[in-house]
């Protein structure tokens, strides 16, 4: 199962909170540049399931490999230290810090790196470019629009060279034209720098664009 | 840690930065005002001594002859014998001594208090010098005499004029104004030691209760050792008996009477409960601080900051605010210490301290020393309460550690 270009394992995977089985013995595997959905009815689990994958939470049973490395088991701060080399996140509600400017943000992940303020401001500001942002380098987030914010979100995601990107509902907070411009934003990443990206939803519509649609229900992920 | 995103902190969440630095320099002004109060009391207790340049002054009460005639020893002021004033000299702590002869005498026409000095002693009346407005001072083997100001007012003694006293004659050298000196053993007339002692044991009027020899005294001026005041007295008493007259700044102190003057403990513990309602309200901003950004938190860790590099974070921004609230709190201590220095403390003379009979001028009416409160902040003072309120920012944000590790990275994938 653990095939060499398999970027993203998880083999049985289960989390309980007290007597509320939420994740149900999943597994799965996701392939270097692969772009894959997970859709499923709300409260299902699909966010817990992503959190155990992208290394934020242990799972009650089960382990997950990812880059090759078994990140269930790992100390917290070992996994801080991993998500900070391998992983980018991309969530529903933004969550950028509101005191921090537009550019701040993106390089946040970069600040416990011992490197030179020219340089996360240049790595920043470049990101920001890309992401048509070059006009708002110094805007805090509440001055940003809910797209602007999205993309903001996704520079900060990309500002470490991940290997992988997890967005969980990336287009929950915002109407359908701006939603649509995200999903073509990650689209865009995965067609021209190959990026991995594994992108929850509940919306099987904008599931549809993804290379591979994994179904969840009740926990479990149905193949 | 970043100091940039602390500067950023900080200056966008204004309210929070103002209420937290706010409430911990209050607290810091206040212990620093509390201990520059009562610093200030110690040191106004140690003026009256300080004028005779003494730490302590000692003297014996006893009895005075049914006949009020010739030289005779106010009652709190009789003899101190040559062989007790060698042992208080051998006591350790004491750096300097002087003494004088302090003596009413009553002259058929005239009553007079009269002080026997060593003109030339630090420590002890000697510092009449800078008070002559006239003429000049005692010169050292001579049979002079000096007279207070108002006395000669009153009773038209001039520069050159004789004066007779107990029998003896002496020319009028100076006249010096002790309104503006010490209050503590204040005379009419001031004349060398020597003189006034032979004058009291050529009396036989003061020799019936109390024997007086050529080398004794009445009064005695000591300076000690700073820390070793209090022991020196004990010794002092210890020799001359309980009864013995032993003033100190402390005994000063008590006679003032402030709650920052009657205990160490009053300041300590109005310190101690300042710096607690400080820290209680640094730490509750703080603690505050970290529910409210539990998501921001999150996202820190997500994004792969380890626990300490968090804690770092708002560690540095705690400190900067205790280092903030300190500096600020020093200005407000300040303030306030130029405020209080213009409030005038009335330090009480015991009668005993400066003899009058009651049926001389100004006899009996209560006399005081009156000062402006020295308050001041010494740098240490400043120092200490400077790196206290850095510790009180410090320890807040360490203990907030705690907090900052139950957050979880996942706490970001929640929705609202
Ligand atoms: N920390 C938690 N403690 C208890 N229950 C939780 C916790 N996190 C999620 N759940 C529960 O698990 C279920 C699945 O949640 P989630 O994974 O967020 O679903 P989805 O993302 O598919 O909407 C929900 O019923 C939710 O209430
Ligand atoms: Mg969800």
């Amino acid at each position: 199962m653990n095939n060499k270009s398999d970027i993203l394992v998880g083999i049985d995977l289960a989390k309980t909170y007290g007597e509320l089985a939420v994740v149900k013995g999943v597994s799965l595997a996701i392939r270097e540049g692969e772009f894959v959905s997970l859709v499923g009815k709300s409260g299902c689990g699909k966010t817990t399931l992503l959190s155990i994958l992208s290394g934020l939470e242990h799972p009650t049973r089960g382990q997950a490999f990812l880059n090759g490395k078994e990140i269930t088991g790992a100390s917290e701060d070992e996994l801080a230290l991993f998500r900070r080399e391998n992983v980018g996140f991309i969530f529903q509600s933004f969550n950028l810090i509101p005191t921090l400017s537009a550019w701040e943000n993106v390089a946040l992940p970069l600040f416990p790196i011992q490197m030179s303020e020219a340089e996360r401001r240049r790595r920043a500001t470049e990101l920001l470019d890309q992401m048509e942002l070059a006009h708002r380098l110094e805007h805090l987030p509440a001055a940003l629009s809910g797209g602007e914010k999205q993309r903001v979100a996704i520079a900060r995601a990309l500002i470490n060279h991940p290997k992988i990107v997890f967005a969980d509902e990336p287009t929950g907070n915002l109407d359908t034209a701006t939603g649509d411009a995200i999903m073509a934003i990650l689209n865009g990443l995965h067609r021209k720098q190959g990026m991995t990206i594994l992108m929850v939803t509940h919306e099987s519509e904008l599931a549809k664009t993804a290379d591979r649609v994994l179904h969840m229900q009740d926990g479990e992920v149905l193949s | 840690m970043n100091l940039r995103y602390v500067f950023k902190e900080l200056t966008h969440q204004k309210r929070r930065t103002v209420i937290s630095v706010l409430g911990l320099s209050i607290g810091i002004a206040l212990f620093v005002i509390l201990n520059a109060l009562s610093l200030a009391y110690h040191e106004a207790a140690r003026a009256p001594l300080k004028e005779v340049g003494a730490d302590i002054t000692v003297q014996r009460p006893g009895n005075v002859p049914q006949e009020l005639a010739g030289a005779v020893f106010p009652c709190s002021a009789v003899t101190i014998d040559e062989e007790e004033i060698e042992d208080i000299k051998a006591i350790p702590g004491i750096r300097g001594m002087g003494k004088a002869v302090l003596l009413w005498i009553f002259d058929p026409n005239r009553a007079w208090i009269v002080l026997g000095i060593e003109q030339n002693n630090p420590v002890g009346p000697s510092i009449l010098k800078n008070f002559i407005t006239a003429g000049c001072y005692l010169e050292t083997g001579k049979p002079e005499v000096l007279v207070e100001t108002a006395y000669a007012r009153q009773f038209g003694i001039r520069l050159g004029d004789h004066v007779n006293v107990a029998g003896r004659s002496y020319p009028v050298v100076g006249l010096i104004d002790a309104s503006h000196a010490s209050k503590i053993a204040v005379a009419n007339l001031y004349l060398p030691l020597a003189e006034v002692q032979s004058i009291a044991a050529a009396s036989k009027n003061l020799q019936s209760v109390s024997p007086f020899a050529g080398g004794d005294a009445n009064l005695l001026f000591i300076r000690a050792d700073q820390d070793r005041i209090t022991t020196v007295a004990a010794s002092v008493k210890a020799i001359l008996g309980g009864k013995a007259t032993v003033a100190t700044p402390e005994s000063f102190l008590k006679l003032l009477g402030s709650l920052f003057a009657l205990s160490d403990k009053f300041t300590l513990a109005a310190s101690i409960i300042a710096m607690i309602i400080a820290i209680l309200i640094a730490f509750k901003t703080m603690a505050g601080n970290v529910a409210e950004r539990a998501r921001e938190i999150g996202v820190m860790k997500a994004v792969g900051w380890t626990h300490r590099n968090v804690t770092m974070q708002l560690l540095a921004e705690s400190v900067i605010q205790g280092f903030a609230a300190g500096l600020l709190g020093l200005l407000i201590a300040q303030a306030a210490a130029v405020a209080l220095g213009f409030m005038t403390v009335n330090i009480p003379i015991p009668w005993e301290m400066s003899p009058t009979p009651h049926f001389l001028p100004g006899g009996g009416d209560p006399l005081f020393k009156t000062l402006r409160l020295p308050v001041h902040i010494p740098w240490s003072l400043a120092a200490f309460a400077l790196l206290l309120s850095v510790i009180i920012g410090g320890l807040t944000g360490a203990l907030l550690g705690r907090h900052i590790s139950k957050i979880k990275p996942s706490e970001v994938l929640r929705h609202e």
